[in-house]
């Protein structure tokens, strides 16, 4: 056995999952409080006012975190959904269903944002840009995962369900996204805007990498008390889950 | 190979003997189309402007309809099962499928559209491009609906959900296609847009009969 | 080759080949301009024959805007800072057609030379502008556009 699958099958085993998750859980949170708390008090008290935007570009510490978050989670979600598929490993399966409700609060959380943001910017709430409308499919994708695995009963088959749309629809992000920007191009006349114009001046981009970081941290440790509370609902039943309790160690 | 073709030939069989039930989805096009002169006003400039935009639209509608019973007849009376246990290859049963329900709701669609473009007045020099778009476009309905169906087959609220999960993957073929048709309106080169989409037609012809197996595997397991 | 295998194969072979000819097809398409979309410095060198449609782009020219007070009609001059051509419009503007904004509109030349517009699109705010106009504008040598080139917010992090 090569060592990734020595790895894939020691983590996918339940009871060590349970337990190394456990043990993980307090310092993923606790890390994530640090930098969030760090991160809000760049992004309020030092970084400066921007002098076109004035303060309502502070929301960028909020929206786009969110959004990268979303887009990353749907693709962390396929990535277990693939593992759980080829190999048949029932944790990466749990791992990826655990995962879309938070990718779908992200992408809610950067749909609004984005919205109170766009107010001052561009006067109105919604925009249909090209940025804009790509958030709302893929909240859209979200909820499609979420709603078909809530669909079927029987848990084994809802997660490997949900983990094969996560996957087609990986495959269809790319070109949903492309589509959407040329038909903003061509609905607007508009499209992606200047790069490389300027720099953000390094007071405004640290705060934006602390909330980056912490978002992950937020993520690990979300995913893995959801993972921890599906696996043991599914398997209160289980041999495993009786010997964790004599032995103390849930 | 010779499971493929009789499973063509019977699905198609069925389409022909219960004609009133595979003319639905057509009746159904026609009464959402004839619903937005009704809605909108008559006024022809209006019309032609949202013309594509409903046409798509209606035809979008219309394949999700009829995709929602694609496996369902098969699950109903274990043919599916049978299939999963025949040793023949599941995805080419399932691309059999697939062809079929194009032949008997996309192509009626595609030959209906220039009347739906009259009704709508269009103007006629998008008409032939309305026509490639709806050849190209609506294949990749019945292949990534197809993925759909089979996910959901079983389920019981399975129609509502089958929209949710594959309208977001079809954005592109609605995209596209109404690029194609208004650029024709403005005399505007649509090769493009027409390239885009049978690239993403035989991309699509190549991978959603193995997800469409692999869905049928999970939901008959 | 048992039997598995040969189906295997062929499977495999005909996904390569799926997505192989898709990918021919794709850089078909990319060979193909999708906007069709001219500067005003383009469109006088390549001297577009008059009732021909395409896009053109450009800033709206300060000061050249001419409204009719009786009717929609319109004329103003768009500008890539090299060369100027005159559009005639006689529509509903955008809300966000300004001097100095940029802009698209989709119609053809007529006998004089003057743009004949069907359609205006505006670009939907300051720090907005389509590639295109910005390219066109830098190969002009053109500073880029307005405030949105010393804008200290990255445009990738905009909603």
């Amino acid at each position: 056995m090569n060592p990734v699958m020595k790895f894939l099958h020691k983590t996918g085993s339940p009871a060590y999952f349970y337990w190394l998750s456990g043990r993980m859980i307090p310092w993923l949170w606790v890390i994530f409080a640090v930098l969030t708390t760090w991160g809000m008090y760049q992004a309020f008290f030092v970084a400066p006012t921007d002098y076109q935007q004035g303060e309502s570009y502070r929301i960028i510490y909020i929206h786009v975190p969110a959004a990268w978050m979303s887009m990353m989670i749907y693709l962390m979600m396929a990535i277990f959904g693939a593992i759980g598929l080829i190999w048949r490993i029932r944790i990466a399966e749990i791992l990826a269903i655990s995962s879309a409700p938070i990718g779908a609060a992200f992408a809610l959380i950067a749909l609004i944002s984005g919205a109170v943001w766009g107010k001052p910017t561009w006067g109105a709430y919604w925009v249909w840009d090209a940025r804009l409308t790509s958030q709302l499919v893929l909240f859209f994708l979200y909820l499609g995962v979420m709603g078909l695995h809530s669909a079927i009963d029987e848990p084994r088959k809802a997660a490997r369900a949900a983990a094969l749309l996560a996957l087609v629809g990986v495959v269809n992000l790319p070109i949903i996204h492309y589509s959407v920007e040329w038909w903003n191009t061509l609905h607007q006349g508009t499209t992606i805007k200047f790069t490389g114009g300027s720099k953000m001046p390094n007071s405004m981009l640290f705060p934006l990498l602390l909330m980056a970081a912490s978002t992950k941290f937020y993520y690990g440790a979300a995913l893995l008390t959801r993972a921890r509370n599906r696996l043991l609902e599914q398997d209160r039943r289980r041999g495993w889950v009786a010997k964790s309790i004599r032995e103390q160690r849930l | 190979m010779s499971a493929f073709i009789s499973l063509l030939k019977r699905d198609l069989l069925l389409a022909v003997r219960s004609r009133a039930e595979a003319l639905q989805p057509i009746f159904f096009l026609l009464v959402v189309v004839s619903l937005f002169p009704l809605g909108l006003g008559p006024g022809p400039a209006l019309l032609a402007k949202v013309a594509v935009g409903v046409i798509w639209i209606a035809a979008l509608l219309a394949s999700t309809l009829s995709l929602d019973k694609l496996f369902h007849a098969d699950f109903e009376d274990g043919s599916l099962e049978q299939f999963l246990t025949s040793g023949h290859s599941l995805s080419s049963l399932a691309l059999a499928k697939i062809i079929a329900h194009w032949l008997s709701t996309g192509l009626p669609i595609v030959l209906l559209s220039p009347l739906l473009a009259i009704w709508l007045n269009l103007p006629h020099e998008a008409l032939p491009v309305l026509v490639k778009s709806l050849l190209l476009g609506t294949p990749i309905f019945s292949l990534i609906g197809a993925i759909g169906a089979a996910l959901t087959v079983g389920l019981r609220q399975g129609g509502q959900l089958l929209a949710l999960l594959i309208f977001p993957l079809l954005i592109p073929v609605l995209i596209l296609a109404t690029g194609a048709v208004s650029a024709a309106t403005h005399n505007l080169e649509s090769t493009a847009y027409l390239l885009w989409m049978a690239a993403y037609a035989v991309l699509m012809l190549t991978l959603a009969p193995f997800a469409c197996a692999a869905s049928l595997r999970i939901s008959l397991s | 080759m048992t039997p598995t295998r040969k189906k295997r194969l062929t499977m495999v072979l005909l996904i390569l080949l799926g997505v192989g000819v898709a990918a021919a097809i794709a850089m078909t398409a990319l060979q193909e301009n999708l906007l069709y979309f001219l500067s005003p410095s383009e469109v006088a060198e390549q001297k577009m024959p008059a009732g021909k449609q395409f896009r053109l782009g450009g800033l709206v020219k300060d000061g050249s805007v001419n409204r009719a007070t009786d009717s929609l009609k319109i004329r103003f001059l768009v500008t890539d800072g090299l060369k100027e051509v005159e559009i005639n419009y006689d529509d509903i503007l955008p809300d966000l057609f300004r001097e100095g904004q940029g802009i698209i509109a989709i119609g053809s030349l007529d006998n004089n030379g003057v743009f004949q517009a069907d359609e205006v699109l505006a670009k939907h705010d300051e720090e907005y502008m389509a590639p295109e106009v910005a390219d066109a504008l830098e190969k002009a040598g053109h500073p880029r556009g307005n405030k949105a080139s010393t804008d200290s917010v990255p445009s990738e992090y905009k909603p």
